[in-house]
């Protein structure tokens, strides 16, 4: 995986998206070009997803951001990762938000892009 | 521009007490003060055991108002899609198959397709619409369907797959014979899973909601098969049935089944005259929401190919639920696109007209 160092070194534009005023488990959809995208607050990060699922190109991050039931032997239910996902508007596949990776697929990742906070602002790297 | 005939639009409402004022005073009562299966609103009707742990629409439409109803469809489905016609297959007025009062259920479909005509057909000319009846009062819903079966943007009669008995059933003649008399296909769509009707799920209940939904093609098969082994299509030529949201792929199958033991066991209906796989290329229509999607797209092709997909396929999307199928990324091949996304709808609804640009093209 890139790191988050990279990503921002091969953006080519970047875009003030608002003050650094999240806190965690929040989302933010804002719209640069015609193109939605969700930034989000885990645990203090920030972190950007295209609004566009991997899977049929729905609205991703017009789900919510939620937890889930870890992996467990049958009939445990282990609630964690509160905050850490999203799960798509449409069919509701759970998502990453810190890596866009799919949680029940391994191939399937969303696209993801760097945030970082300068001064009191965020901003986007794309 | 390739049109659009998407055959599943779900119309929604916020409340089901937009219902009231087309509701027949004798049952207003029960609606008002009546015990609910709900807060105040909610539509009266008998929930499945499975609750969808996410609910079953989409979670990033959220309308609040009735305008928002239809301003999100018209924002998330027909102008985005550019869907030429969409037919209204309503929300949870097909809950009504679930009361044991039959009378109460079928006043509710009334209020239900009054409600449609009068709310929502005029909000868009692309709207044609389904009406809605209760199958456990089959009188009833035939004078529903003699009532309202010739206006001009009402397309079929629809009825929810959970079911009483299958529908091939002689108990359900009276909805076919009215069918047939106005002209109007027969379709069954998901839903109708608790209340008098039987166990969607043959063996017993399932414990999950996404094992159950994908199973909920079970009562679809009885229905089918049903169907055609009463000798529905032998009475009542002009008849077609139309499976909504009942999966596809299962269809070719069931069908090869039911030829070898019909071949033996001919003489348990000697009124039939062709294979029921027959009868079905003539009288049965599928439509493909939501489509099974294999890792090797080749193999649902072959298996849509055995039942002349191209030819009784029909395109609908589920608009707004959470399996939706978004008409851009259909796996059907190529050179059914024509067939599936309208020309078999058009052949199947043949009041619907297309408007002028479509025509001429
Ligand atoms: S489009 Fe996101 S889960 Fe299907």
């Amino acid at each position: 995986m890139i790191s988050k160092a990279d990503k921002v070194k091969r953006a080519k534009k970047h875009f003030n998206v608002g003050s650094a005023d999240m806190s965690h488990g929040e989302k933010r959809i804002i719209d640069i070009d015609g193109k939605r995208i969700g930034i989000f607050n885990v645990h203090g990060e920030y972190y950007a997803l295209h609004d566009r699922c991997p899977h049929m190109a729905g609205s991703l991050c017009g789900g919510p951001v939620t937890g889930t039931a870890l992996e467990s032997s049958h009939g445990e239910f282990v609630y964690g990762k509160e905050g850490e996902l999203i799960r798509c508007g449409w069919h509701g596949w759970e998502f990453e938000i810190a890596t866009g990776q799919c949680l029940v697929d391994q191939r399937t990742r969303a696209k993801t892009y760097a945030v970082t906070v300068e001064e009191d602002a965020l901003v986007l790297h794309i | 521009m390739m049109p659009i005939i998407d055959c599943d639009v779900h119309n929604d409402w916020s409340t089901a007490e937009v219902l009231l004022p087309y509701l027949d005073p004798a049952f207003r009562d029960y609606f008002i003060r009546g015990e609910q299966p709900g807060p105040p609103g909610a539509f009266p009707h008998a929930h499945r055991p499975w609750l969808h742990p996410e609910d079953f629409r989409r979670h990033d439409i959220q309308p609040k108002t009735e305008d928002e109803h239809y301003q999100f469809m018209k924002d998330h489905l027909l102008d985005k899609h550019n869907i030429t016609v969409g037919i209204l297959t309503g929300e949870e007025a097909l809950e009504a198959s679930t009361l044991a009062n039959r009378y109460y259920a079928t006043a509710l479909t009334r209020a239900y397709n009054e409600f449609m005509i009068n709310e929502w057909l005029p909000r868009d000319d692309r709207f044609y619409a389904s009406m809605i009846i209760a199958p456990q009062d089959p009188e009833g819903a035939a004078a529903e369907i003699r009532r309202l079966g010739s206006h001009p943007r009402i397309v079929q009669v629809l009825m929810s797959h959970g079911s009483y008995r299958p529908y091939g059933d002689p108990f359900y003649h009276p909805i076919w014979e009215a069918c047939s008399e106005m002209g109007l296909p027969l379709a069954i769509h998901l839903g109708g899973q608790g209340g008098i009707n039987y166990s969607p799920i043959g063996s017993g209940p399932m414990t999950f909601y996404w094992t159950t939904h994908a199973l909920l093609c079970q009562p679809a098969m009885s229905h089918l098969a049903s169907s055609i082994a009463h000798g529905v299509f032998e009475k009542w030529p002009n008849m077609k049935l139309i499976m909504i949201e009942c999966g596809v792929a299962w269809v070719p199958p069931i069908l090869w089944r039911l030829d070898a033991n019909y071949k033996a066991l001919r003489k348990e209906t000697p009124w039939l005259k062709r294979l029921p796989s027959e009868y079905a290329r003539d009288h049965v229509r599928v439509t493909t929401q939501p489509l099974e999607q294999p890792k090797n797209p080749e193999w649902l092709h072959s298996t849509l190919e055995a039942m002349d997909g191209k030819n009784t396929l029909m395109f609908a999307s589920d608009y707004p639920h959470w399996d939706f199928d978004d008409p851009t990324q259909l796996g059907i091949p190529k050179d059914w696109r024509d067939n599936v996304f309208w020309k078999n709808a058009l052949e199947t609804y043949t009041k619907i007209k297309m408007p002028a640009s479509v025509a001429a093209d």
